[in-house]
């Protein structure tokens, strides 16, 4: 074990993969010479080569058209959105091509796409969004989402195995902020939910940087005994462990940091209530951004990004209840 | 320090370019700082007399961490009232100084008060007037508590689940022993007396009988009655289920719909076995029409109908299997669910028995027993004929047959016909 940033787990996950798997190519602006926007691919080209660290140009289109390719005659590319808000510009070739490929062709398309998402740093509305939900939508893509430095690095290890085109969320505000023990060596952190706290008064089942946030808000309630389910991952989505915590909690709070309408936890509530309603003592309670673009003022986006303070109120009202 | 760039967390202040009571202009560097990003200079943010520095040069200060104090209300050549660490309190009423240090964390602003609760609906609610949640209801039906006699502890004395589950604790739920919903008690009282009680030689006192059930006397009729109209013979087969289990665990289903699909290709190979016998009318159906045997506990069992069953898909076939057997358990079968079977599967091997000889249904000619899948020694033969000994999971069929429809040789074929393609099968 050792102890590294989310961010190192990030980078330790993918050359791990590469020592291990002559397939695996990363595919990104500014990846190579540069190390990547944020730093995660640094030093990869000088051990990896040009060939295995490619620089692309900016057009995310084209950086996922060529890795569906390359998939189909199976290599295993993993590509770096440089911000997951510029995802849009590559979405046709996920949704139509991506995650359709197999349906249409039998052809596997082994692909991750890396999207550093999230606000909480005067990021402004271009570089702060969590876009999750629009790939929960189309069939034939996984979505992860790790918490921890360990998950990050585990998942990354997993996204590039599953035969399936995985987006894999990193979220930008953990990358240097979150440290934890990491294992040596490669692993797989299989894409079901963790208990990141156990409890049977309430459950808050949120994912990525919202289960910081409420591990903080709910770490002393008066003295209320509180769950926090970890997602980990979105599609699949751990059915069973969200119906099991609401089996024993019976009160429910679903925290996104994404715009609220059909995000992530939509899906949370629609099956709690579908799935779970004779478990439920109260109403199934959402925090979430409202549907605003992420300002870029430190005090408005302070106010838009749901806070420890928003849900530990959320929590009380609802214990309250 | 300042947030140079999205991610980075922390940065290392490399050198102080003004020093402690130097005069500062806002914009000017102030100091030079390195990340793992960049190395930058640091602007001031405000106008006036450095006063004190709080990060000395090579330390590792996270981001938002107070660098240095800037007095903004200084005079430049003129010494500063900060020197006098502590300000007259203002009078109160009189204005709050307008200027402060400027690095100094803005005072909070003050936290908006929350917006006040809804008023409570004025004085208490009528028992009458309660509403419960789901959970509430749940644990309260399965305990048979009457829920007007539970206090409540949530908002306006609404019954949480809390509550009512301290309720069965206390008082015990009416007819239920569990403490908390669906947990069964750890201990139970062991029945033994030593002392004074019953004498083992004493004479044996029988509880009183009760009449069967309406179910269980038709069972009987209808068992008795076939085992003295048919020729009942049984004929059991060994057969290797390693194909049927990778194949349903492939489709999430259970062995029973997929040794269902062989069963029904044999009988489609051999309908003399699909058939009713009633005095001398032999009737041979084309259709398959399958009853599933599902028990109902120590009630009984029923025996509804899969229709047309040589059509289903396995998938099919087990959707059909699970709807027909929910709903005999719920006891919603119709009459024509139950009715018009032309050949039966029985199925208890779940519990772990090895052989039956099953009674068949009256007018049908055959019934076929399911049982326990059981990992087994085996002698196996691979491709160049050489013989070894393998680990497969067996199942034991058994065929009870009416002597009078068909015979032995039949029954035989029947069961090699179900055994090939039980052990051949293909997803």
């Amino acid at each position: 074990m050792t102890e590294m940033t989310y961010l190192r787990a990030i980078s330790d996950g993918l050359r791990n993969e590469m020592r291990d798997d002559d397939r695996v190519l990363l595919m990104g602006e500014d990846i190579g010479v540069y190390g990547g926007a944020f730093k995660v691919t640094d030093g990869f080209i000088e051990e990896f080569g040009a060939d295995r660290v490619m620089d692309t140009p900016l057009a995310e289109s084209g950086i996922v058209g060529t890795a569906v390719g390359a998939a189909v005659v199976g290599l295993r590319p993993v590509c770096e959105m440089q911000f997951a808000d510029f995802v849009s510009c590559g979405f046709d070739q996920i949704i139509n091509v991506a995650g359709k490929m197999y349906y249409r062709q039998g052809l596997p398309v082994n692909i991750t796409i890396r999207l550093p998402s999230g606000g909480g740093f005067s990021g402004g509305p271009f570089h702060s969004q969590n876009p999750e939900a629009w790939f929960m939508h189309s069939p034939g893509l996984k979505v992860v989402a790790p918490s921890t430095a360990e998950d990050a690095k585990g998942m990354i290890i997993a996204s590039i195995r599953d035969p399936n085109p995985v987006i894999y969320m990193e979220h930008k505000n953990l990358y240097r902020h979150v440290k934890g023990e990491v294992p040596e060596g490669s692993y797989e952190t299989p894409f079901r939910a963790r208990v990141a706290r156990e409890g049977n008064d309430l459950v808050v089942i949120t994912y990525g940087a919202m289960v910081h946030t409420a591990l903080e808000a709910t770490a002393d309630l008066d003295g209320a005994s509180i769950m926090v389910l970890d997602l980990r991952s979105l599609v699949p989505l751990d059915e069973e462990a969200i119906l099991s915590a609401v089996h024993d909690c019976s009160k429910v709070i679903i925290v996104d940091e994404a715009n609220q309408t059909c995000a992530a936890g939509a899906q949370v509530a629609a099956l709690v209530a579908e799935r779970a309603f004779e478990d439920l003592d109260g109403p199934v309670v959402r925090v979430a951004s409202p549907d605003v673009p992420i300002p870029f003022s430190p005090p408005l986006e302070a106010a838009v990004l749901p806070s420890v303070e928003r849900v530990r109120e959320a929590c009380r009202q609802l214990l309250e209840y | 320090m300042p947030q140079m760039g999205v991610s980075v967390a922390e940065g290392t202040v490399v050198q102080w370019r003004k020093q402690r009571g130097d005069w500062v202009q806002a914009d000017e560097t102030i100091c030079e700082i390195s990340t793992d990003k960049i190395d930058t200079e640091v602007p001031s943010p405000a106008s006036g007399r450095l006063v004190e520095v709080l990060v000395q040069v090579g330390v590792t200060v996270e981001v938002g961490t107070t660098l240095a104090r800037i007095a903004t209300d200084a005079r430049p050549g003129q010494p500063h009232s900060s020197e006098d660490e502590r300000p007259p309190a203002p009078a109160a009423g009189a204005p709050a100084p307008a200027r402060g240090a400027a690095a100094v964390a803005p005072a909070a602003a003050a936290r908006p008060a929350p917006a006040p609760a809804p008023a409570p609906a004025p004085g208490p609610r009528s028992p009458a007037s309660r509403r419960y949640s789901p959970v509430v209801q749940r644990i309260a039906d399965e305990h048979g508590v009457d829920l007007d006699e539970v206090e409540g502890s949530g908002r306006d004395g609404r019954v949480q689940k809390k509550d009512v589950l301290a309720w069965v604790q206390a008082h015990g739920g009416a007819g239920a022993a569990a403490v908390a919903a669906g947990e069964p008690t750890l201990h139970t009282e062991s029945p033994y007396r030593p002392g004074a009680g019953a004498s083992l030689s004493g004479p044996y006192a029988p509880p009183e009988g009760r009449p069967l059930s309406r179910m269980r006397q038709s069972i009987g009729e209808h068992m008795k009655r076939s085992l003295e109209t048919a020729a009942t013979c049984t004929t059991w087969i060994e057969v290797d289920v390693s194909r049927v289990e990778l194949a349903r665990r492939q489709l999430g289903i259970t062995a029973l719909p997929l040794i269902a699909r062989c069963t029904i290709g044999a009988l489609v190979e051999y309908p003399l076995l699909n058939a009713w016998l009633e005095g001398e009318t032999h009737t041979v159906h084309e259709q398959v029409n399958l009853g599933i045997a599902v028990s109902l506990g120590e009630d009984g069992l029923i025996v509804p109908v899969v229709r047309g069953a040589q059509d289903l898909s396995p998938e099919g076939l087990g959707r059909r299997i699970r709807d027909l057997a929910r709903r005999g358990r719920a006891r919603q079968l119709s009459p024509d669910d139950v009715r018009g079977a032309t050949f039966t599967i029985t199925n208890p091997g779940q519990f772990g028995s090895m052989m039956a000889t099953p009674v068949i249904a009256q007018p049908q000619v055959a019934i076929l027993d399911v049982e326990a899948i059981i990992k087994r020694p085996v002698v196996v033969t691979d491709a160049f004929g050489e013989d070894a000994i393998a680990i497969r999971p067996m199942v034991i069929l058994g065929l009870s047959w009416d002597h009078r429809a068909i015979d032995g040789a039949l029954a035989a074929r029947f069961l090699a016909s179900v055994k090939k393609r039980v052990e051949s099968y293909e997803a």
